[in-house]
């Protein structure tokens, strides 16, 4: 009986699609509807022949229904009489959602709490846009659930309609369990990472440097790139170093792994990147740098400094690994594309994947292909032929320049 | 090298036998020749920059002809006869020389849905128009948006809102409400203003902050003014009133002669760090001319100084206002006059020196520590340079006499991109060492190394003839030349193009910018001209500060022209004079 029930379920989830389609559009119109229905109060109505005068000199007649209509209103808003700022930060906002300003329809207390302690009126703007922006997405996102939801009841009563399907049994090799399957094999690379993977190293020790918001990225990047090293062929062994337990980087690490935070397959250190490596194998990798990394070499540790800087605080991860006396590389952007907007700091799940696919394949240009592509217009044409050519051009441009102006004049004279 | 022999060869000789030499007076008419001449005294050494025709109405004729001048053919390049560096205007006019021509601003073409109706509409009409209208917004938000845009009048608002009321049961919407009291305020009609007032005390219990402040503005012409006030007061429970919130309830108060309110939201809003606008310290002087009372002329005598603690410079109008306002007080008569200050630091019309552009001693070492601390070190030694090379650079300037210039190496090296980059450096450096200065070379130490643009024998002769360092090629050197410029004392200066508008910003708070503003003033050359053949010339320097300032029975007030843009860097370079014919009968 348990069996048959596993069998069944992917069948029927390749059934879903078919029928779908043919009930999406419909499905769709109706959820719409409902929703629409459901924010926009009530269609006003339509007393025109009372209203509509003869002349337009009655312009003033709604001043007085307005005042009118107020009154038995506005008694009831004034009896909840609290002279609290925090009410008044909320009709405040009320009023200027009123007015179409990006502010969110619902706060809370707490939210209330961090925008009166914003500093200036630009902060509190900015801190309500970007409340604004999250309930916006929030909605948007209920919103395609919701329709999802329906779809797939739709799809449910499609499914009922035609009784004779998904009945017989079928021969399968594998039972699908492949989320667990993958996630075990790549937790055993990850094993294989730990003890003789190249090691890659996230230097924690930027968090007095960032404000909190900057920390949340950061953290949200150590995510992915910690994720994009897990999927890959070769994985580095990550370091986490100087991290403070129960800093803020530890803390805001620990919210977001949860219970898998202890069970991760790498090294989180409170140390200093110096004291569990050779000094002279590592390299600190930072935009600033004025030395060019040329190639990814398989024996260097790579220090990646983990840090969003809003603020152009330039010169700060130089300035660290100066300190330290520590060789620094930049990447190669210049010399491999055609840049156009935007620094040259990358994040860092950027920077993970360009080293991966520098360790494996060693070709620059496959691995810039992870630099967004609003960066820069293209690639420029420095294959590893032209830059030949070039260097054997420029030794020998004293005697060539001779012969080839005259050459010049020749062909422009034909 | 040719200039060598040309002209220079005999600069030394020259100079030291005649204390006003001239250079090169037939090199153009227009132009005020600066030179540069340093003056042995008992031992001490000053460097200055002076003009040469001395006689202020020689000096005049040639200013008129020079604008002539310049009229005549924009581009001509004189920068020597042009404003000084830090003058009004003139950034953008370099801007504009470099080919760098500012985008203008474009307008966007506003395209329009709805032809907007120039008088009442009825109801019909409306309904007729929003048939019409295709777009994503509410055709009512649009169409008053629209208004507000292009000013429409009032009525015409009022037959909109007359109609989304009859449609809506006679509720208009609040944004509504607030852009059609705008064009209430716009049009300042009062009584609608009040009508608009009313509805909205009576609708919502509390409005945002674009909503109040239309109605103080509006409501101040009235009778009601008081009840602006009231509003301020609502402003305050949320957030700190605008500056102009402030603004527009002093001028209601002065409006309706309740000075003592005004003073009151005048110090408020100073308590508060905002900067009053202009416009309403102008109000207070235009105020004063009726007035005759000691302790309100006080109060504006305090706000010229708050105008000069705050290096603020009144518009053209509000310049007008204080002359009038100073030539209004019965008893002392004031005289002004607009003119111009001449290089040499006096004023034009009455000849009293302005304050020197110098700090006092106090200013001097506080700049000098506020550099060291913020922006050489700036909490972190490593992010500029390294605590080894600060040691060194320090071992460095104490080993050294003070220097009278601080040359900028590589900013020099790439000012004139036609030459090699070693060889400008060498031509600026030897013609400066001629005159006997003592110099300062700052660079990075790639300049030592032999290659296309820096060849070896000349670096040879700038180490000759200069005393150099090389500061590590990721280090800046900005804040060494700042540093040793400081060191050597107030006499000397320091040669760089660069506005180092990036180090004044490292600087803690505005008190300290503005000193080193000042000092910056004071102290940098900026070369115009020195490449190869022609000689070198700098753009003056200011001697004296612009800034408003008294001696008790003058005053002197910079302010800005209406018509000329002026950079946050820069100066204004106009100015109000006014002297007391009699002395006060105190």
């Amino acid at each position: 009986m348990n069996v048959t029930v596993r069998f069944l379920r992917p069948f029927a989830r390749c059934l879903v699609p078919y029928t779908f389609h043919r009930t999406r559009s419909n499905s769709y119109s109706r959820v719409l509807q409902r929703y629409v229905s459901s924010k926009v109060p009530s269609l006003p109505c339509h007393n025109k022949d009372s209203t509509s005068p003869p002349e337009q000199l009655e312009l003033d007649g709604w001043k007085t229904t307005m005042k009118s209509s107020i009154q038995e209103n506005g008694v009831s808003v004034v009896s909840d009489k609290d002279g609290d700022s925090l009410a008044a930060t909320r009709e405040l906002i009320e009023m200027w959602r009123l007015l179409g300003k990006e502010v969110p329809e619902h706060i809370t207390e707490e939210e209330l709490k961090t925008l009166m302690e914003c500093a200036s009126k630009s902060a509190k703007k900015k801190y309500l846009r970007y409340l604004y922006g999250k309930e916006t997405m929030k909605k948007a996102k209920q919103m395609k659930k919701e329709m999802k939801a329906a779809a797939r009841e739709e799809a449910k009563r499609a499914r009922s309609l035609e009784p004779s399907t998904g009945e017989e049994q079928r021969d399968f090799m594998f039972l699908r369990l492949w989320d667990r399957q993958t996630n075990i094999a790549l937790g055993w690379k990850g094993v294989q990472a730990m003890q003789f993977g190249q090691p890659l190293v996230f230097d924690m020790a930027y968090d007095n440097y960032m404000k909190p918001i900057e920390l949340q990225n950061t953290v949200s990047q150590l995510l992915e790139s910690e994720g994009w090293n897990r999927r890959n062929v070769d994985p580095f062994h990550i370091y986490f170093c100087n991290l403070e337990v129960d800093g803020a980087y530890h803390r805001e690490l620990v919210k977001r792994y949860g219970e898998k935070w202890d069970k991760l397959l790498l090294t989180a250190t409170e140390k200093s990147p110096v004291d569990l490596f050779p000094k002279d194998s590592i390299i600190y990798l930072t935009a600033d740098s004025p030395n060019v990394m040329t190639t990814f070499k398989h024996d260097k540790i790579y220090i990646i400094g983990s840090f969003v800087d809003k603020n152009t605080q330039t010169g700060t991860s130089l300035a660290k690994a100066k300190r330290q006396n520590l060789a620094t590389e930049c990447l190669p952007l210049d010399k491999y594309l055609q840049w156009d907007v935007g620094n040259k700091n990358l994040t860092l799940d950027q920077m993970i994947r360009i080293l991966l696919c520098l360790k494996n394949t060693g070709n620059w240009e496959e691995a810039l292909k992870f630099v967004p592509r609003r960066k820069h217009t293209g690639y420029l044409e420095v294959s590893e032929h032209s830059q030949e050519a070039f260097r054997k051009q420029k030794k020998t441009k004293t005697l060539n320049s001779f012969r080839k102006g005259s050459l010049n004049v020749r062909m422009s004279k034909r | 090298m040719t200039f060598y022999l040309s002209g220079f060869r005999s600069f030394p000789k020259l100079w030291k036998s005649n204390p006003y030499f001239e250079l090169g007076p037939a090199t153009s008419s227009a132009s005020f020749f600066l030179g540069v001449h340093c003056v042995i005294g008992n031992q001490q050494r000053w460097f200055s920059v002076k003009t040469t025709p001395p006689n202020s109405k020689i000096l005049n004729l040639l200013v008129t002809k020079a604008r002539t001048l310049k009229k005549g053919n924009d581009s001509n390049k004189q920068a020597s006869s042009g404003p000084h560096y830090f003058a009004a205007g003139a950034a953008k006019k370099r801007s504009h020389l470099s080919g760098n021509p500012q985008n203008q601003g474009h307008t966007l073409p506003v395209k329009s849905t709805v032809q907007l109706p120039t008088k009442p509409l009825n109801s019909k009409e409306w309904d007729k128009l929003k048939e019409d209208f295709k777009g994503k917004a509410s055709f009512e938000d649009f169409v008053i948006s629209q208004m507000t845009r292009s000013c429409s009048s009032v009525d015409v608002a009022k037959s909109l809102l007359a109609w989304v009321a009859a449609k809506n049961n006679g509720i208009v919407g609040y944004n509504l409400l607030v852009k059609y009291l705008y064009l209430c305020v716009f049009h300042k009609q009062t009584s609608e203003v009040i009508d608009v007032y009313e509805i909205m005390k009576a609708k919502y219990k509390s409005l945002e902050s674009g909503g109040y402040t239309l109605l103080i503005r509006g409501l101040i012409h009235s009778d009601r003014w008081r009840e602006a006030l009231l509003l301020l007061e609502d402003i305050k429970k949320v957030m700190v009133p605008s500056k102009k919130n402030y603004g527009d309830c002093i001028q209601g108060a002065l409006l309706h002669q309740d000075v003592n309110v005004a003073w009151s939201l005048y110090q408020e809003l100073v308590g508060h760090n905002l900067i009053p606008l202009l416009e309403t310290l102008k109000a207070f002087f235009d105020h004063g001319k009726d007035m005759n009372d000691d302790q309100y002329s006080n109060q504006l005598l305090d706000i010229l100084l708050y105008l000069r603690n705050n290096q603020l410079y009144p518009g053209e109008s509000f310049a007008h206002s204080i002359k009038t306002w100073f030539e209004s007080i019965p008893g002392r008569q004031w005289k002004g006059q607009f003119t111009t200050i001449q290089k040499s630091g006096q004023c034009s019309s009455c000849g009293r020196a302005i304050e020197s552009i110098h700090l006092s001693p106090e200013e001097y070492e506080f700049l000098k520590e506020t550099i060291m601390r913020d922006v050489i070190d700036g909490g972190d030694q490593y992010k500029k340079t390294t605590p080894q090379e600060l040691k060194r650079f320090e071992r460095f300037v104490k080993s050294c006499p003070p220097f009278d210039i601080v040359i900028d190496g590589l900013n020099v090296a790439k000012m004139f991109p036609k030459g090699r980059e070693s060889q400008n450096l060498l031509s600026v450096v030897s013609q400066l060492a001629q005159q006997n200065l003592q110099l300062l070379v700052l660079g990075r130490k790639h300049m030592l190394r032999p290659s296309s643009q820096w060849r070896k024998d000349e670096m040879e002769q700038v180490r000759k003839q200069a005393h150099c360092f090389f500061a590590d090629n990721i280090s800046e050197d900005d804040p060494f030349l700042l540093y040793a410029t400081l060191n050597s004392g107030s006499h000397c200066k320091f040669i760089t193009k660069d506005l180092l508008r990036d180090h004044k910003a490292c600087l803690p708070d505005v008190q300290a910018q503005r000193l080193f503003f000042k000092w910056q003033q004071g102290h940098q050359l900026a070369i115009t001209k020195g490449f190869l053949k022609s000689k070198l010339t700098f753009q003056h320097i200011l001697s004296y500060d612009t800034v408003v300032q008294t001696t008790g029975d003058t005053w002197h007030i910079p302010y800005d022209e209406d018509l000329v843009p002026r950079a946050s860097c820069e100066v204004p370079t106009k100015w109000l004079c006014l002297q007391r014919k009699t002395p006060a009968p105190c």
